[in-house]
C-alpha cells in the first residue's frame, strides 16, 4: 500500500514548507504542509504519516504544545523541530517536549536530507523490530 | 521664615558677650569711680591740712580777720565749694560763703553726722568716715571734708582766752569740693565703655557671621542645593569639597554618594540597552532566518542539480555560501546578546585572515582602499574560534575602510594586515583576573573598569588622606584611579575595603625605592604586590615573571585612516558608542573586544589624528587555564563598560611586534 504522507511539516512561512517539500519531494517522501498547530492536529495524515518537522513559532497554539499532543497521540512517532530562534535552553525544553531531533534555521538541503533520513531509518528499524 | 543656623549662632553669641562686657564695663567704672573719689577725698583732706596749718597762728594770736580772708581766698579758687569752720557747738565762725556766718548747725546735719550719727562725737575718725558725698541744690554732687580740730597747750594758754583746759574739739574745719569735674570724668568713660562694649559686640558678630557664611551656610547651601538636585534626577552634580574641615567630609562623601548613584544608574542604563539589543536580536534572528532557510535550501538544492552547468553551479556556491555567512551573521547577533564562550578549535589563522579579507575585498574596493596581508609563513596554529575570530578581523578591517573613506567620497588609502608569533612578557601585558584579601574578600571591582577589564579595589589610608583606590589589573602599569588625591611620595598603608585587613607586607621591599609592598591574592597565581609609596610605579607578580614571556599570535591591522581621538579613544570599546552616526551600530568594537576577551588575549589600540591607527590583537597559543579566565561565562563582566567617573577608559596598550622583552 502507498501513503498518502510520509511527513508533515507544520510551518507558518510558505517558503520553508515549499523548500522543505522540493528537499523531500525530489528525495521520493510525500509531504503534506499545515499552516498551524491546529490544523496539523486535525489532519487525518497525522495518523498515518511516518515524521513530521514542526516549527516552533506559530500562529495561535504553540509548536511547543503541538509536539506533546502529536506525542500523546503518535508515542512513537519521530517529531523534528526547525526554529529561527535557537538556543541551548530552547533546544532542550523541545527535547523534553517529546521531539527527536532539532534543527536551527535556516539549513541547507543536505543538513535537512540527513536528519530526515536518520530519523527515518530509526523507526523503520523499531518497526521491524515491533514486527519481528 | 525659620531662623538659620547662622542667625541663631550670632544671636547666642551676641547675648554671651554683650552680658560678659556689660558685667566687665560696669566692673571697670566702679572701680574707676572708686579710684576717682579716693583720689578727690585725699585732695580735700590734704587741701582741709594746709587751711588747719596755715591758719594756725592766726587762731592762736586771735586774728579773726585774717583766718577769714584766708578762707574766703581758697573758698574763690575753682573746684572749691566752700571752706568752712565752725564751732564746738555747730556755730558757723568762718566760711568762704560769707551768707552763713554765725548761722548754727544742728548735729543732724550732714556735715556733722559723721561724728555725731553715733551720739556722742568722736574726736579721731578714719580719712574715710570724714569725708560725704551729697547733693548740691543744684544737683551737682559735692564731696565734704570735716577736720576736728583738737585742744592743745598753746589753745587755752593763749592770751585771748577763747578756750579751756577742758575742751577736746574746739571747731570742726569743713572743705567741700565740686565733683563736678570727676563726675564729668566718669560720665565720659562710661560713655567710651559703652561705646567700646557696642563695637566688641558689633565685631564679634560680623566676624562671627562672616565665618558662619564661610564655614558654615554656604557649604550647607550648596549640600542642600545638591541634595535637590539629586532628588531631581541629576546624578552627574557634584558640589565644591574643598573644606578641610567635617563639612567637607560630608561633602566628599555626599559627592562620593551621587558619584556612585550616577555610576550604578548607568550600569543599569547600559544593562537595560544590552537587554533591548537581546530583544532586538531575537527579533530579527527568527524573521531573517525563515527567508534564509528558503535561500539556503533551494540554492543548495539547485546547486547539486546543476552537475552540467559549471558556471551555475559557481554562482550558486556563492548563493549558498553567502547565505551561511549570514547566517552566522546573525548566529553572532545572538551570541553577542548572549556572549557565548568560544569553541576553540586549532585553525590557520592566516587563513582566517585570507578568508576574511577575500569577504570584504569588494566593500574595500568601492572605497579605493588597498588591502595588504603580510602573513607570517610559519605562524603555528591557534587555538580559537575561527568564526569568532574571523569576525574580529572583518570588524577591523570594515573600521579601517570608513576610517579610509569617511562620509564623502572616498580620498582612498591602504590597510596592512600582518601576522606574527610574538613573545609577549607578563609584564605590561598579563591582566589580573582574580583578587582576593588574605580573609578571602574578593577585590575585584566590575564596576570601574580600566580598557574595559574590572579594576582591583583597595583602600589607601595615609595620616590625612584616605580614598578607594582602584588599581589598574594590568601587570606593571600603574594607571590607578583614586578617590581622593593623595600627596605624592607619601608611604600609606592598603586595607581590604571589606574586612579592614592590612594587605602590607613589610618584609617585602620595593625594587625601585625600597617601601614595604603590599598584596592580593590571585587564585592559583600567586600574589600581585605594589609599592605603598604614593606615585611609586614599583610592582612584581613573581608568578608571572617566573612563567616569563608567553607565545602570542598577533594581528596587525594599520590603516592609513582619519585616526582616532582622545575623547573617542576613551570609548571606543564599549557597547553603542560608534563615530559614525546612523551607519554604525557601535557594537563593532564592543563584539570585537568581547570576542578577544573570550579568547583570552588582548587587544590594543595607537592612533594618531590625520594619520591613521593601528589594532594590535593577540590571542594566546596556549588555551588559558579555567581558573586563569575568571568570569568567562559572565556576561556582566564580559561587556566591556564605560569606565567610572567619566575616567579615561581603555589606554592606548603599546603593540610589542618584536616581542622584545
Amino acid at each position: 500500500m502507498t501513503r498518502t504522507c510520509d511527513v508533515l511539516v507544520v510551518d507558518d512561512e510558505p517558503v520553508v514548507a515549499d523548500a522543505i517539500r522540493l528537499v523531500l519531494g525530489h528525495a521520493g517522501l510525500a509531504i503534506t504542509t499545515c499552516p498551524d498547530a491546529e490544523s496539523a492536529l486535525a489532519h487525518p495524515a497525522l495518523d498515518d504519516c511516518r515524521l513530521v518537522i514542526c516549527d516552533l513559532m506559530l500562529p495561535g497554539q504553540s509548536g511547543l504544545e503541538a509536539i506533546q499532543a502529536m506525542r500523546a497521540r503518535r508515542p512513537t512517532l519521530p517529531i523534528v523541530v526547525i526554529t529561527g530562534y535557537a538556543t541551548p535552553t530552547h533546544e532542550e525544553m523541545v527535547l523534553a517536549a517529546g521531539a527527536t531531533a532539532f534543527l536551527p534555521k535556516p539549513f541547507d538541503d543536505s543538513e535537512l536530507l540527513n536528519l530526515v533520513r536518520h530519523a527515518l531509518a530509526q523507526t523503520d528499524v523499531a518497526g521491524e523490530e515491533r514486527r519481528s | 521664615m525659620k531662623p538659620g543656623i547662622g542667625t541663631l549662632a550670632i544671636l547666642g553669641v551676641a547675648v554671651v558677650t554683650a552680658a560678659v562686657i556689660g558685667v566687665m564695663s560696669g566692673i571697670i567704672i566702679r572701680t574707676h569711680q572708686g579710684a576717682l573719689v579716693a583720689q578727690l577725698t585725699r585732695s580735700a583732706d590734704q587741701l582741709s591740712e594746709t587751711i588747719a596749718s596755715s591758719t594756725y597762728y592766726d587762731m592762736l594770736e586771735n586774728r579773726r580777720d585774717a583766718v577769714h580772708r584766708e578762707m574766703v581766698t581758697i573758698g574763690r579758687q575753682q573746684g572749691i565749694e566752700k571752706v568752712r569752720l565752725f564751732n564746738g557747738v555747730g556755730t558757723i565762725m568762718f566760711s568762704s560763703d560769707e551768707g552763713e556766718i554765725g548761722r548754727g548747725l544742728d548735729k543732724k546735719a550732714e556735715a556733722c553726722y559723721a561724728c555725731h550719727a553715733a551720739g556722742r562725737p568722736l574726736q579721731r575718725l578714719p580719712i574715710h568716715a570724714r569725708s560725704r558725698i551729697y547733693r548740691a541744690p543744684d544737683g551737682h554732687r559735692v564731696l565734704g571734708m570735716i577736720r576736728p580740730i583738737h585742744n592743745e597747750r598753746s589753745c587755752w594758754e593763749a592770751p585771748c582766752h577763747a578756750h579751756t583746759r577742758e575742751e577736746t574739739v574746739l571747731g570742726v574745719l569743713d572743705v567741700n569740693l565740686s565733683m563736678t569735674a570727676a563726675d564729668g570724668q566718669i560720665a565720659h568713660d562710661r560713655r567710651q565703655l559703652i561705646l567700646l562694649a557696642v563695637l566688641a559686640i558689633a565685631a564679634s558678630s560680623a566676624l562671627l557671621w562672616a565665618l558662619s557664611r564661610q564655614l558654615i551656610l554656604r557649604p550647607v547651601a550648596a549640600l542642600i542645593a545638591g541634595t535637590r538636585r539629586v532628588a531631581q534626577g541629576d546624578l552627574s552634580t557634584s558640589i565644591p569639597a574643598t573644606a578641610r574641615h567635617e563639612l567637607g567630609d560630608l561633602a566628599r562623601a555626599f559627592n562620593d554618594m551621587t558619584r556612585r548613584l550616577n555610576e550604578a544608574q548607568r550600569q543599569l542604563a547600559q544593562a537595560d540597552k544590552l537587554a533591548s539589543v537581546g530583544r532586538l536580536a531575537a527579533g530579527v534572528a527568527h524573521e531573517i532566518n525563515n527567508p534564509l532557510t528558503g535561500v539556503l535550501t533551494y540554492a543548495s538544492f539547485l546547486e547539486k542539480r546543476a552537475v552540467d552547468d559549471a558556471e551555475t553551479r559557481a554562482d550558486l556556491g556563492v548563493i549558498v555560501r553567502e547565505t551561511k555567512r549570514c547566517r552566522e551573521i546573525v548566529r553572532g547577533l545572538l551570541d553577542f546578546a548572549r556572549q557565548t564562550p568560544p569553541r576553540r578549535q586549532s585553525a590557520d589563522l592566516n587563513e582566517v585572515v585570507r578568508r576574511a579579507a577575500s569577504i570584504v575585498t569588494n566593500q574595500l574596493a568601492l572605497a579605493r582602499v588597498r588591502i595588504d596581508l603580510e602573513l607570517a609563513a610559519d605562524l603555528a596554529p591557534v587555538p580559537v574560534d575561527a568564526n569568532q575570530i574571523q569576525q574580529v578581523i572583518v570588524n577591523l578591517l570594515l573600521n579601517a575602510a570608513d576610517a579610509i573613506a569617511g562620509d564623502g567620497a572616498s580620498p582612498g588609502g591602504s590597510i596592512r594586515v600582518r601576522t606574527s608569533s610574538v613573545a609577549v612578557p607578563p609584564r605590561g601585558n598579563v591582566t589580573i583576573r582574580a583578587a582576593k584579601c588574605p580573609k578571602g574578600c574578593d577585590l575585584l571591582d566590575g564596576s570601574v573598569r580600566l580598557a574595559g577589564m574590572p579594576t582591583v579595589r583597595v583602600v589607601r589610608r595615609a595620616t590625612d588622606c584616605e580614598a578607594v583606590v582602584h588599581l589598574d589589573p594590568v601587570y606593571g602599569r600603574a594607571n590607578h584611579r583614586a578617590s581622593e588625591p593623595c600627596e605624592e611620595g607619601v608611604l600609606a598603608a592598603y586595607l581590604c575595603p571589606s574586612c579592614r585587613t592590612r594587605l602590607d607586607l613589610l618584609e617585602r621591599r620595593c625594587a625601585e625605592c625600597g617601601a614595604p609592598m603590599f598584596a592580593v591574592q590571585v587564585t592559583g597565581q600567586g600574589q600581585a604586590e605594589w609599592c605603598t609609596r604614593k606615585g611609586c610605579p614599583g610592582s612584581r607578580w613573581e608568578a608571572m615573571d617566573a612563567l616569563g614571556p608567553q607565545p602570542y599570535a598577533q594581528i596587525v591591522v594599520e590603516d592609513t585612516g582619519r585616526g582616532i581621538t582622545p575623547e573617542e579613544m576613551d570609548r571606543l570599546f564599549e557597547p553603542f558608542f560608534t563615530t559614525k552616526g546612523t551607519r554604525g551600530t557601535g557594537l563593532g568594537l564592543a563584539v570585537t573586544w568581547g570576542i578577544v576577551e573570550g579568547h583570552g588575549g588582548s587587544i590594543g589600540v595607537e592612533s594618531e589624528p590625520g594619520k591613521g591607527t593601528r589594532f594590535t590583537v593577540r590571542l594566546p597559543f596556549r588555551v588559558p587555564e579555567p581558573g586563569a579566565e575568571s568570569g568567562g561565562a559572565d556576561v556582566a563582566q564580559r561587556i566591556p563598560m564605560p569606565d567610572a567617573r567619566g575616567t579615561p577608559g581603555p589606554g592606548p596598550v603599546a603593540p610589542d611586534p618584536g616581542g622584545k622583552t
